[in-house]
């Protein structure tokens, strides 16, 4: 395998010193682990690296000595100078396989069973948890940065600093998914740790249908699919430090989430309902998701299996 | 009362930091250890920075001022982006914003992802035996098994607080300790914090869009 990627793949030319398209990876010969680096390369000035870039790090590595299995290990930071202009940040993690987006692509014809999308919904919210607990949001909850273990283990990824600060996305020439933001997001307005709450119902509706669920091309459109399933939020639930007025979208009921998620069983279908709340105050977090009824009875009835 | 003597230095290490070193000293800002050799400091943090990158690179057999693989204990190959979860992509942090720094194809295309033609890994990964609970790939894969699995069994949501003090003690000695109820250790802080979010019914600690902060 090695063979046909060094054949395929010719380093063309390389950038900043840095392989251009590929990533490194490597076997720990003693422990048999295998890790990966991701570099983020941060502007410097004479002040040295940004105060917040050093915020995250520490935070990172504060998060990491929970060792929390829900959480992609970080197993080192390293940085280099590469100018007065740039630092490189390497970020050493341990290495998975697959993300949760070439999982369910990779899910033969009927889908993932039931039971399946539990357990990995359990262990979604379990990593959800920690980083709530801890006042971490993840802010860019998606397939793409959930990794699944070739043994169904979920870990988060991509938080903190390699986080994507959504408000300043406009700017940047790179396409970013809209798919999993939350009305406040696309709204413009103040968000919380319910950002990924949204995204946590968008993934969980997704498990079933293979798809997602919301395929929004810009905010407002976005917006507007999010409407046509859980329906036009009344006025008093309207943001009010938002530009965008009510207005501007047509009255909508909200109709049945088993019309978009026919597989879902009842329980599913309300906590999903739970977590896809505009309002988000009163949606459900991350702890009382995983007492929900929705989890529990797979718990009795194991208990009683047993 | 401590708060207050808190809050007294915090201003003066800001004051201390806002003069140092372009402006004159004010009279809050005392000259406890002398004049700062600036070049003799800049030398010493280079020296530092060298140790710690000779450091890193032997723990990981890896060149990272140069982006090369040394030989060591770690095995490294190069793999193509998309090989590997796109999380793994280098990333440039621009401003606030983090943008992936190879030009791959984005997110933005919906389910018209799957190759017609399976790349080699995925052919392989195909050719296992699946168990009813959708793709449980196989031993191609290149990645860490870790024993304490999260999975298959119910948890008991003990993870989010692992590292949670008990206080409990107090009702051994509690004669001791009954002077020493009132003092609050900074270290006790971060237990208290987590503990509060299973306390409090929404744990939500809210952040604004930008956040300021002095620095």
């Amino acid at each position: 395998m090695a063979h046909v990627t060094s054949i395929q793949y010719e380093p063309v030319a390389e950038i900043g010193g840095g392989a251009y398209g590929t990533v490194y990876k490597a076997r720990d010969t003693e422990s048999g682990k295998f890790v990966a680096l991701k570099s983020v390369r941060v502007p410097t000035d004479q002040n040295g690296l940004p105060v917040s870039t050093v915020r995250e790090v520490a935070l990172l590595r504060r998060l990491e000595q929970f060792d929390h299995p829900n959480v992609v290990r970080l197993m080192d930071v390293c940085a280099t100078q590469r100018s007065n202009q740039e630092t490189k940040v390497t970020l050493v993690f341990e290495h998975v396989d697959q993300d949760l987006k070439t999982y369910l692509e990779r899910t033969p014809a009927p889908g993932l069973s039931p039971d399946c999308i539990k357990d990995l919904m359990r262990q979604l919210l379990c990593g959800l948890a920690f980083l709530h607990s801890n006042r971490v949001m993840h802010r860019d909850l998606k397939p793409e940065n959930i990794l699944v273990t070739s043994q169904g283990q979920v870990k988060l990824a991509d938080f903190g600093l390699a986080r994507i600060y959504s408000c300043h996305m406009a700017l940047t020439p790179v396409v970013v998914t809209l798919w999993y933001r939350p009305p406040e997001v696309l709204l413009q307005s103040t968000y919380a740790t319910p950002v990924d709450i949204w995204s946590t119902g968008c993934i969980f509706a997704e498990m079933f249908r293979r798809k997602p669920l919301f395929c929004g091309e810009s905010e407002v459109d976005q917006l507007g699919k999010i409407f046509e399933v859980i329906g036009l939020p009344p006025e008093e639930e309207w943001p009010t430090d938002v530009t965008l007025s009510r207005k501007n979208f047509s009255p909508l009921m909200p109709r049945p989430i088993t019309d978009f998620v026919a597989e879902i069983n009842e329980q599913g279908a309300e906590l999903l309902l739970k977590m896809l709340t505009f309002d988000p105050l009163k949606r459900i977090s991350a702890l009382n998701a995983l007492e929900h009824s929705y989890f529990q009875d797979e718990e009795t009835l194991t208990q009683t299996k047993s | 009362m401590s708060n207050v003597q808190l809050s007294c230095s915090a201003l003066e290490r800001l004051v201390a930091r806002r003069t140092f070193p372009l402006h004159r000293r004010t009279s809050v800002c005392r000259n406890l250890f002398g004049p700062v050799d600036h070049e003799e400091l800049n030398r010493e943090m280079k020296v530092k920075m060298r140790e710690i990158s000779e450091r890193d690179q032997q723990r990981w057999n890896f060149n990272f001022e140069a982006n090369t693989p040394l030989v060591g204990d770690y095995e490294w190959e190069e793999v193509p982006v998309d090989k590997t979860p796109v999380f793994y992509q280098d990333s440039v942090q621009n401003g606030r914003t983090r943008v992936p720094a190879t030009p791959t194809k984005q997110m933005s295309t919906s389910d018209s992802v799957l190759p017609e033609t399976p790349r080699l890994d995925v052919l392989e990964r195909l050719a296992v035996p699946e168990s009813s609970s959708g793709p449980c790939p196989v031993e191609v894969n290149q990645e860490n098994r870790t024993d304490k699995l999260n999975s298959g069994r119910p948890t008991h949501r003990t993870v989010p607080c692992v590292r949670r003090k008990r206080t409990t003690t107090t009702d051994n000695n509690t004669h001791i300790t009954d002077f020493f109820v009132k003092r609050k250790r900074p270290a006790d802080r971060k237990s208290n914090d987590m503990g509060a979010c299973h306390v409090s019914k929404s744990p939500i600690p809210v952040e604004q869009t930008p956040r300021k902060r002095i620095r």
